[in-house]
């Protein structure tokens, strides 16, 4: 079976584990609770005519106590740029961080995640803010709370990675 | 000795393996249950596909022992499944002890919990400071828009004495934003210009009908009179603890004052004039050169300029007026939009 690396990059508290969890155990919890060093989670995807196996990899999230090791990113074939939308600064964390992946990872396929739908309305992200991340690449907005397009963010990745 | 040091390795939930180019991974003293627990008993001297996490990080071990380094490489915490209901925060470190390669696995336990712990309430620390600076944002914010409001009420106010069109008025706080950004103000000070420039003839009223709004040339004693508004301008506006408004009021007692010293009320001179009443003094005329008033007709552009042009050092601050030149299809599209 087809396998590839994926990584989860953002800053801290937007929601990584969260959407794993959504995504491998159909699982959320309200409460936050950080991440520290790396954990891996697999899931098999199956995509229009094969199957896919996901090495999902959970990195603690950037901050000013924990910055990305970029040889965490060796050898991944993809990876999601989480963004919190009711958190401005998880913005400026994250363009920083796309900024170092694209140079470790060349011709990897990323989307990028608004996560924390759910809470639209109290998002601090301007229309302008979100034009500027579709420039850069697709935009999801997710809810690891209620599940919305976490199913298809992974798909829509392990379908780039093809 | 070797089962003493096995013992403190066992101790300190630690494991220990060598590594060699050619027999892979083997076991150097004891094992542990935890360790037993994630690879077996018989533990494969060959790691790869053993931990995705081990993998990697082996990548950069092998070439720390080929450096022959004699520091210790940490990986990192990283979490091992042990079932599927446990997992383990482990740690790997890649060190050199006489010649050989080895590499040592810790089982983090507690150690990991209260790191765990501290980071976790540090994060929320920083979480509380990131919604507070969005708190004070949003208040400020606020703050600023009512500012604003009452600074476009106290304009719209004065119109009722002033010849001055509301367009023309819009357009000298447009056209000194502009100056701001040619010269690389933040956008807090660029949205102070905005609103502050607007106000900087509000000392007109308290200058008496009969001579603002005398048909024809003023007399000498008249126009005397008539100098002083800058100085109610700037007494209306004065002691302010609002930047925006305190930048009004400068403007507002400054903006007819000269850069040779030549001009009112107190006769400052070069960089003594404020900066944001230098500009001011360039783009209200150049408005109002441009368009027709009761007492002349409109200037083409080329004519206008070549008036201020030669007033530049005697009136104007030569290199804020070269920035206006510089920005001068800047300054025609404001012309555009704002029409009177």
């Amino acid at each position: 079976m087809l396998q590839k690396k994926i990584c989860l990059l953002g800053a801290f508290s937007v929601g990584k584990t969260s959407l794993i969890q959504r995504y491998v155990s159909s699982l959320f919890d309200d409460k936050y609770l950080t991440t520290v060093g790396v954990k891996i989670d697999k899931k098999v995807v199956e995509l229009a005519d094969q199957k896919m196996m996901l090495m999902i990899w959970d990195l603690a999230g950037e901050d000013d106590y924990n910055s990305l090791k970029l040889n965490h990113l060796r050898g991944a074939s993809g990876y999601i740029l989480v963004v919190d939308g009711t958190r401005p600064k998880s913005l400026e964390v994250a363009l920083e961080i796309h900024r170092l992946a694209q140079e470790a990872l060349v011709d990897a396929a990323f989307l990028i995640a608004v996560n924390k739908a759910d809470l639209q309305d109290q998002w601090m992200l301007t229309e302008q803010d979100i034009d500027g991340l579709k420039s850069l690449g697709t935009v999801v907005l997710t809810s690891a709370k209620s599940g919305d397009n976490v199913e298809s963010l992974f798909t829509e990745l392990a379908m780039g990675m093809l | 000795m070797k089962n003493l040091a096995a013992a403190i390795l066992g101790q300190l939930e630690k494991v220990a393996l060598s590594y060699s180019e050619s027999e892979g991974f083997s076991l150097v003293g004891i094992t542990q249950p935890w360790f037993e627990e994630i690879w077996g008993k018989q533990f494969p001297t060959d790691l790869a596909g053993c931990s995705g996490y081990l993998d990697n990080f082996l990548i950069d071990a092998i070439e720390h022992w080929q450096k022959g380094d004699n520091t210790s490489l940490s990986s990192g915490p990283f979490i091992e499944s042990v079932s599927f209901k446990s997992e383990l925060p482990l740690e790997a470190q890649a060190i050199s002890v006489e010649g050989h390669s080895v590499l040592v696995l810790t089982n983090l336990g507690e150690s990991y919990e209260q790191r765990l712990e501290l980071l976790q309430a540090a994060r929320q620390n920083l979480l509380t400071q990131e919604q507070l600076e969005i708190e004070v944002s949003k208040r400020t914010a606020t703050i600023r828009e009512r500012e604003f409001e009452i600074s476009g009420r106290l304009i719209y106010a004065s119109g009722f004495r002033d010849e001055e069109t509301g367009a023309h008025i819009r357009r000298i706080g447009m056209y000194s934003a502009a100056m701001g950004k040619a010269l690389g103000w933040s956008q807090f000070a660029i949205d102070d210009i905005l609103s502050a420039a607007p106000m900087h003839d509000i000392g007109k009223i308290g200058i008496p009908d009969t001579i603002l709004k005398k048909p024809g040339r003023l007399t000498t004693d008249e126009f005397v009179v008539m100098k002083n508004h800058p100085s109610i301008g700037g007494q209306i506006l004065g002691g302010s603890d609002s930047d925006m408004i305190r930048m009004a009021a400068e403007i507002a007692e400054c903006h007819h004052e000269c850069w040779d010293g030549s001009g009112y009320p107190k006769g400052l001179k070069g960089d003594e004039i404020p900066i944001a009443a230098r500009i001011v003094s360039i783009v209200d005329v150049y408005d109002a050169l441009v368009h027709s008033r009761v007492y002349k007709p409109a200037f083409s552009e080329p004519e206008a300029l070549a008036i201020m042009a030669e007033q530049v050092g005697s009136k104007y601050d030569p290199e804020l007026f070269q920035v206006f030149l510089d920005n001068l299809q800047a300054m025609r599209d404001i012309r555009a939009e704002v029409v009177d």
